[in-house]
């Protein structure tokens, strides 16, 4: 099983990830883990080596910090990973764009909607906003939010 | 794929051109910038957001009831199957119970969903070809499952026909027997299907080795649905995360073999048909008693996230919900197929003919508005 080995790469070259295993099955991943910032090329490294896609990139507005959610998975039934990285608002992680070329347009569309910059991406021009915009949406200091909390509000 | 033919072209001028957005041959609004080398492309960059609405804010500002309209609204096509899908995400975040009845039901209107947007497809890429008279069977073949969703959803495009802990109308002997009568109108219509276009010279040329996507490409830009059956790689989220009640049936999952757009049409042929046998064997089982749980009608579910991941009619795709323990999501996020399929296309499309770009396309199966969201 590809997932057993993954987790065990990781951990050799990344040994400070703490990583949390969902018993429940609710979250729909085997296991999330939180990376460093700087620690997130070596672990999309090592996801493309064994043979895992990048199914999607997502991003959370927290008042303390935003987050990202890399999604890993492998052709193999049960094998999504997840992978976090939590970074301020001031700071800019690098991008994985040379290491799953789908990832460059998940980092535009992360760019367009939280005006998050990934560092090392050569194209990050609004890909589902107009050209001009100079907004991003879903951040939550922007038009209607209900709640804007703290991660910890939220993951305990 | 043709080879260039000039190995030194009289002029190297480089042409660009606008393919779309509204050109009728992609599928919604998708505009395509094309640098053109006489008649290969050079570069490709598609240009999409034209049908942006912003979803996943409209999600965050809605309590979990009042964003199920919009589910049917993202990929139009399949808006049964995403439905369906929302359904089932919410019920894991909170823990709802479905019944038997409901769930088969469930089954039965997202595979009929899932046969009508492969048949949408299957008629407007056989139009884009040149070829008119499929695109009329197919229509009037899609026009029996409009009306058979129609009769329990009172909608033929957008459903919202599930609710949380169920359906919203169960079905009668009338939706049974509609839905027999399209199997067995199905089961003679494939043999016409294969004469009338697989067996086509004029269409295997237009398609075999054209627009390959191999295993490596698909990874690397996480192609998923029939374009990644194509290359070879049996992954079909029903089959790898049983979710409902597919692992009680008996199905099987096509693969090609090359990941040309021949084997892309091969697999969603052959899908149609197994979605077919999903329906036989549902309709078989179908359990009686209720259609919908007792579900309170404020659902405040408890702090946490869930990942829901689907198998629409393009692809694995998936609601990411992150719950604030309030009546709204504080994020709400839709992982689309579509989005990986088009995005594919930066690298498929330079070396190519324009004439094969159509092709390409149309086999890919994009709905733009998914991708907007």
């Amino acid at each position: 099983m590809k997932v057993q080995e993954i987790e065990r790469v990781i951990l050799e070259k990344l040994p400070d990830t703490i990583f949390k295993r969902d018993e429940t099955g609710k979250t729909g991943s085997s296991w999330s883990a939180v990376v460093a910032a700087s620690g997130i090329r070596d672990a999309a490294k090592a996801f493309e080596t064994s043979g895992f896609f990048l199914e999607d990139i997502m991003a959370l507005d927290f008042q303390d910090t935003f987050e990202l959610v890399y999604h890993f998975n492998c052709y193999e039934p049960g094998s999504r990973v997840v992978v976090r990285v939590l970074f301020g608002h001031d700071q800019v992680p690098p991008s994985i764009c040379d290491i799953f070329r789908g990832a460059g347009w998940l980092e535009r569309e992360v760019h367009d909607f939280f005006g998050i910059s990934f560092s090392g991406n050569p194209d990050l021009r609004p890909l589902l906003l107009p050209e001009d915009a100079d907004y991003h949406p879903l951040r939550k200091d922007f038009g209607k939010v209900s709640a804007y909390r703290k991660r910890e509000d939220i993951y305990g | 794929m043709a080879e260039r033919q000039i190995a030194s072209p009289a002029s190297q001028k480089i042409y660009s051109l606008n393919l779309g957005p509204q050109h009728p041959s992609t599928h919604g609004v998708l505009r395509i910038l094309l640098d053109l080398d006489g008649e290969f492309i050079v570069k490709a960059d598609p240009v999409i957001g034209y049908g942006h609405r912003g979803h996943e804010k409209m999600g965050e500002n809605r309590i979990y009831k009042q964003f199920l309209p919009n589910t049917s609204r993202m990929d139009y096509l399949s808006g049964m199957i995403f439905n369906h899908g929302f359904a089932l995400a919410v019920e894991k975040l909170i823990g709802i119970e479905v019944p038997e009845r409901a769930k088969y039901i469930r089954v039965i209107a997202s595979e009929l969903n899932r046969i009508s947007s492969h048949l949408l497809w299957f008629g407007t890429y056989l139009m884009d070809l040149g070829g008119f008279t499929p695109f009329l069977y197919a229509f009037d073949d899609r026009e029996h499952i409009l009306d058979i969703l129609d009769s329990v959803s009172g909608s033929r495009l957008t459903y919202s026909y599930c609710r949380f802990g169920g359906v919203c109308r169960d079905v009668d002997a009338a939706f049974i027997d509609m839905t027999r009568a399209f199997l067995k109108r199905m089961a003679g219509r494939w043999a016409d299907y294969d004469n009338l276009v697989t067996k086509n010279i004029i269409f295997i040329n237009r398609t075999r080795d054209v627009g390959i996507i191999d295993r490596e490409l698909s990874r690397q830009y996480g192609v998923t649905g029939p374009n990644l059956r194509a290359c070879g790689i049996g992954y079909d989220v029903r089959k790898a995360e049983p979710y409902e009640v597919y692992d009680r049936f008996d199905f099987e999952v096509p693969t090609g073999s090359k990941g040309d757009a021949l084997d892309r049409y091969d697999v969603r042929f052959k899908e149609m048909q197994q979605s077919c046998r999903i329906i036989d064997q549902a309709l078989d089982h179908l359990p009686g008693g209720p259609y919908l749980s007792k579900v309170p009608q404020k659902l405040v579910p408890p702090k946490g996230e869930v990942y829901f991941a689907f198998e629409s009619a393009r692809g694995l795709t998936a609601y990411y919900l992150v719950s604030d323990g309030s009546t709204s999501p504080y994020r709400c996020h839709i992982r689309v197929p579509s989005f990986g399929n088009l995005n594919v296309l930066n690298e498929v499309l330079p070396e190519t003919m324009v004439a094969d770009a159509i092709s390409i396309l149309g086999s890919i199966d994009v709905v733009i508005p998914e991708i907007d969201r």
